[in-house]
């Protein structure tokens, strides 16, 4: 995943870090640590409809 | 096996994430690796052996770092390794296409006096795109081995990778800076006399960019003359009262555009030609304001303003809530529930059927929704970082710089979330001027989404907001810049390329954020609701609206207008909802509509907002920023008020 700001790379150590815990339902956001731009994190269930997504249109493509 | 490792030359791969290093840790050794963290730390670090010209080597494949200035954990652990591992070969892997960008970094492990040999990786990819390389000129210019590569599938460029290593035979390369500069560094270097892996030019530069890591190994190795080093750092930091970090960044710039010079030639009539003069454009204030009101007026008025605070809003609260949902609901609650009280909780005048889910579903959804379309389109296509350069002049005038141009834009998306950003504005005067404007000037999506369907449908209306709006962002400012003190930081970045937004990218960056606003403003709608209902039982509400009843006549407003603020103070799209029933019911006139809307949106910050004010600035700037909000915007209000009905404007 890439800052939407600054493009510089957001590692997955990253990601798993805690938020500051003030959301409704924990953190869904991480802040790039380059610039300070605030990214989306991905939900496990929209990650998960995305890369079913991607396995059917390979299935799709190789028949 | 670890003393044969501790006797075995060591080749360290380092780079920025993505340029192929994991591609070329795994070609040079093959499948015999292991992965671990990092001495004391959760980074994982690869390793392997490779034969070449009969020595055996291991292979270190570092986390990706940026700068030999680490800001991550990843950078740090990358950074001790080239410090602590004694390399013999240090390849610095980077992306062709991205050549300048990547340079710098280059130049940083040179000047350390690191062993190293530059592979110019993806080499494919930038022929493809009609990039050029002259890999010879380059190693002479560098004075280092130059490898040209695409270590994929064809591992192109590997044999000439490992006859480099093989042939290494040192690194003489020095590149000077200013001679102002040169002459610091020379008279700190001369103090410090421990022995370093590391250039001591080096170390220096990086004392100076206040590194406490590369301060701390300092002080180890020189013990006591350690204090005489610090004091020539801070009197070199103080004389020269620039950001040296920039000075420092924009000299190796300077020195990697000479490199680069003949270096790279690039095909003409190619796609990416037009993509570097669009984003000249986007950049030069003759073009790029225009451009940015064209984005503002396609983004937000037309898509935001008319289709998503218009269309939509019209078609969920006007026809499938006030038509279908609505009477059903009422009609069983008035059906099955006898009590008054929870009648009125659920379906009553701030109930949380008619109000909190009508407001939250039918009102601000589809706003925040296409608000997020359009800002997840601009932001994909690279268009911020280049705001953030052409705004850069006007916002040193208040005080700020181009980084403000974040949590300013997200300010348009939640002032709350806004708010937390300015803590990574790099002074706290810039911090409270920030949240000053976010609490005073910058309306939420919703909010912004709400009074654009509003105005627009009354000529001149949305004008007098916009000027409002704008008039007063710039003149507290500038009189914030004056009045807060502080130091004046410099704005500097990399801008990364403009490309076309990318559907899925959009999708996924809209659903995710839809999903976020949703959970959080979902709730406090319903806790909105519950208050209001409370108040409206025991009286306390009334008693609110008619202390402000007051406020409302001297802006020349109707008292209904005064649930309004009220709800704004819950939230503020929520006060913006109530504005745009008080509309609908035709309560305003056009010169109502428009003060109404200026102060609302100008109105104190709402109660999320101003706890993450006090958590972020303490209660006494806090409570100073919501005077001065409460304050402003009445004031603005009751002047906006006068000067039309004198004028006649909205009439």
């Amino acid at each position: 995943m890439k800052c939407t700001f600054c493009e510089h790379e957001l590692t997955p150590e990253m990601l798993r870090e805690k938020g500051c815990g003030s959301c409704i339902g924990g953190c869904r956001k991480i802040h790039c640590p380059y610039c300070g731009q605030e990214n989306p994190v991905v939900s496990e269930l929209l990650e998960k409809f995305i890369k079913s997504d991607k396995h059917i249109s390979k299935k799709g493509n190789s028949a | 096996m670890q003393k044969q490792a501790q006797t075995e030359k060591k080749i360290i791969l380092v780079g920025n994430p993505n340029v192929g290093k994991s591609v070329v840790f795994n070609t040079m050794t093959g499948s015999y690796t292991t992965v671990s963290n990092y001495p004391g730390t959760s980074v994982e670090v690869s390793r392997g052996q490779c034969l070449i010209a009969g020595e055996n080597y291991q292979v270190l494949d570092t986390p990706g770092m940026y700068s030999m200035l680490p800001i991550t954990e990843e950078e740090r652990v990358a950074r001790r390794i080239l410090l602590e591992e004694s390399p013999h070969i240090v390849v610095h892997v980077i992306d062709a296409r991205n050549l300048e960008r990547m340079l710098p970094m280059t130049l940083q492990l040179i000047e350390a006096g690191l062993p190293v040999v530059l592979l110019i990786n993806i080499m494919d990819e930038a022929e493809r795109i009609g990039m050029q390389i002259d890999i010879p000129l380059l190693q002479e210019k560098l004075q280092i081995p130059v490898v040209g590569g695409a270590i994929g599938r064809a591992k192109r460029g590997l044999w000439e990778l490992r006859d480099a290593i093989r042939d290494f035979s040192g690194n003489k390369a020095t590149f000077l800076y200013a001679t102002d500069l040169e002459k610091d560094v020379q008279e700190i270097s001369s103090l410090m006399e421990g022995d370093y892996i590391l250039n001591k030019r080096s170390l220096v530069l990086m004392l100076l960019q206040r590194d406490e890591e590369i301060a701390q190994r300092v002080q180890d190795r020189e013990g006591d003359r350690y204090e005489s080093v610090e004091n020539a750092v801070n009197d070199t930091v103080f004389d020269r009262r620039v950001d040296l970090h920039l000075r420092i960044s924009l000299e190796r710039k300077r020195i990697c555009k000479g490199l680069l010079d003949g270096v790279i030639t690039q095909q003409e009539n190619n796609q990416p030609a037009f993509a570097e003069r669009f984003s000249d454009w986007t950049m030069n204030p003759w073009t790029g304001i225009p451009l940015l009101l064209i984005v503002l007026y396609l983004g937000l008025y037309q898509f935001v303003g008319g289709f998503g605070a218009g269309t939509i809003v019209d078609f969920l609260e006007g026809s499938i809530f006030e038509e279908y949902l609505n009477p059903w609901v009422i009609g069983l609650c008035n059906q099955y529930i006898p009590w008054y009280w929870l009648n009125e909780l659920l379906v009553g005048e701030y109930g949380l059927f008619t109000l909190g889910v009508r407001y939250a579903v039918a009102i601000i959804l589809p706003i925040v929704g296409t608000f997020f379309i359009a800002f997840a389109v601009i932001e994909d296509s690279g268009y911020f970082p280049r705001l953030a350069m052409l705004v850069d002049r006007v916002f040193k005038k208040i005080g700020l710089n181009g980084r403000a141009v974040i949590p300013m834009v997200l300010g348009f998306g939640c002032d709350t979330m806004a708010t937390v950003v300015t803590r990574t504005l790099e002074s706290t005067r810039e911090r409270v001027i920030a949240t000053l404007l976010l609490a005073l000037a910058i309306p939420c999506s919703a909010q912004m989404g709400v009074i654009l369907g509003l105005l627009s449908g009354v000529p001149g209306s949305l004008l007098v907001w916009m000027v409002s709006m704008v008039g007063v962002f710039l003149l507290v400012g500038l009189l914030a810049a004056q009045v807060v003190p502080g130091e004046r930081p410099m704005f500097y970045m990399e801008i990364p390329p403009m490309r076309l937004p990318q559907f899925q990218n959009v999708m996924i960056k809209t659903l995710t954020r839809m999903q976020w606003y949703f959970m959080e403003i979902f709730p406090l709608f319903m806790i909105a609701s519950v208050l209001l209902w409370a108040g409206k039982l025991s009286g306390a509400l009334q008693w609110l609206v008619e202390a402000f009843n007051p406020v409302m006549q001297v802006l020349g407003l109707p008292n209904e207008a005064s649930a309004a603020f009220i709800f704004g103070f819950f939230r503020r799209d929520f006060g913006a909802a109530g504005l745009y029933d008080l509309q609908t019911q035709g309560l305003l006139d056009p010169v109502q509509l428009t003060v109404a809307a200026v102060t609302l949106t100008l109105f104190v910050p709402c109660v999320a907002q101003f706890l993450v004010m006090q958590k972020e600035r303490g209660w006494r700037t806090a409570l100073a920023i919501f005077f001065i909000v409460t304050g402003m915007a009445f004031a603005v209000g009751w002047s906006l008020n006068k000067f039309l009905l004198l004028t006649g404007l909205l009439a």
